[in-house]
């Protein structure tokens, strides 16, 4: 039988978060998530002269050309492409103990799911509320981004919680956070 | 997890709510505002892990209590509604549903000393 710590169940929990059944669920949502920012960025670069809207007339059209999405730029789709590319590649770099033998990529990825995915809820708020229309995908898009979240925390929280146990034993904190082979073992 | 899949859906509601009761502008903005917040915080807790977060919608939930009176709506419906939507929120907030899952302590676990997680780790074997 493999022990705990071979499997990567971290200490004082009963799963480990870093596990491949755990984690594909997530890429998959943001590969679906890319899509759909990517076919709303190729609509706002000119490149489909229409967009599919199914319930809300010419609301995805308003949306997607409002002063908002063109803040930056780059249009904001092509942002939020970017950031689901960034969420599937960091949710898939690294082996099943990831928390522990990489906490750089996990913490990256639990910021990069976490804190940015709630900028689509504030994309929600917008429509709405300036523009008083709605864009489906967009919406689809916001949804993906949102339950997404809860997931993803998990395998942060277990990297947080090893960077505690490596900061109480006094190995480098920075070693232990960029993986270095010198620390590995050292903090279970 | 059922308490937060109602409060998600109370958010989902607020947001299209102006359209049905044809609500005025306030009224309107307020629920398009609040709702999706709602909605978010409802889903992120539907997790074991992150169940905690479903009190952060104690917050939006109190508001939808008092906005109708700071921002003065004229309107029963609206009044009615988000009242009845913030109080259901406020007490879904408190069922926290079942837990099986071990977290280490969870997340305050990440600024106390000798939680559960750096417990365990002292009792297994070094590799």
């Amino acid at each position: 039988m493999m022990s705990k710590n071979e499997e990567g169940i971290p200490p004082g929990w009963n799963y480990n978060p870093a596990s491949w059944g755990q984690r594909l669920p997530i890429v998959g949502l943001a590969a679906v998530g890319f899509g759909i920012a990517t076919y709303l960025s190729l609509y706002q670069l000119h490149v489909f002269p229409t967009i599919w809207e199914p319930f809300f007339g010419n609301g995805s059209q308003k949306v997607l050309n409002s002063g908002v999405s063109k803040l930056l730029p780059v249009p904001d789709g092509v942002l939020g492409a970017l950031g689901y590319l960034s969420d599937a590649v960091s949710g898939a770099v690294g082996g099943t103990r990831r928390w522990r033998t990489m906490p750089w990529i996990v913490i990256l990825f639990g910021l990069l799911v976490g804190p940015l995915g709630m900028i689509s809820i504030l994309l929600v708020i917008v429509q709405p509320v300036l523009y008083h229309a709605w864009c489906t995908l967009c919406l689809c898009s916001a949804a993906i981004s949102v339950i997404m979240i809860g997931p993803a925390m998990d395998e942060m929280l277990a990297s947080l919680q090893y960077m505690r146990r490596v900061k109480d034993s006094e190995v480098s904190l920075w070693k232990a956070f960029w993986g270095y082979k010198s620390v590995q073992g050292k903090v279970i | 997890m059922w308490a937060q899949v109602i409060n998600a859906i109370l958010g989902i509601w607020l947001m299209v709510s102006p359209a049905v009761l044809d609500s005025n502008k306030t009224v309107a903005n307020n629920d398009h505002i609040i709702g999706p917040l709602i909605a978010a915080f409802a889903i992120i807790s539907w997790w074991e892990a992150t169940r905690v977060i479903r009190l952060y919608n104690l917050l939006p939930a109190a508001w939808l209590l008092l906005a109708p009176w700071v921002l003065g709506y004229n309107d029963t419906t609206a009044i009615f509604n988000d009242m009845a939507v913030g109080l259901l929120v406020i007490v879904l907030c408190f069922v926290k549903g079942k837990v099986e899952g071990r977290f280490g302590g969870g997340w305050s676990a990440i600024w106390k000393k000798d939680s559960v997680h750096a417990q365990e780790a002292a009792r297994q074997p070094r590799v």
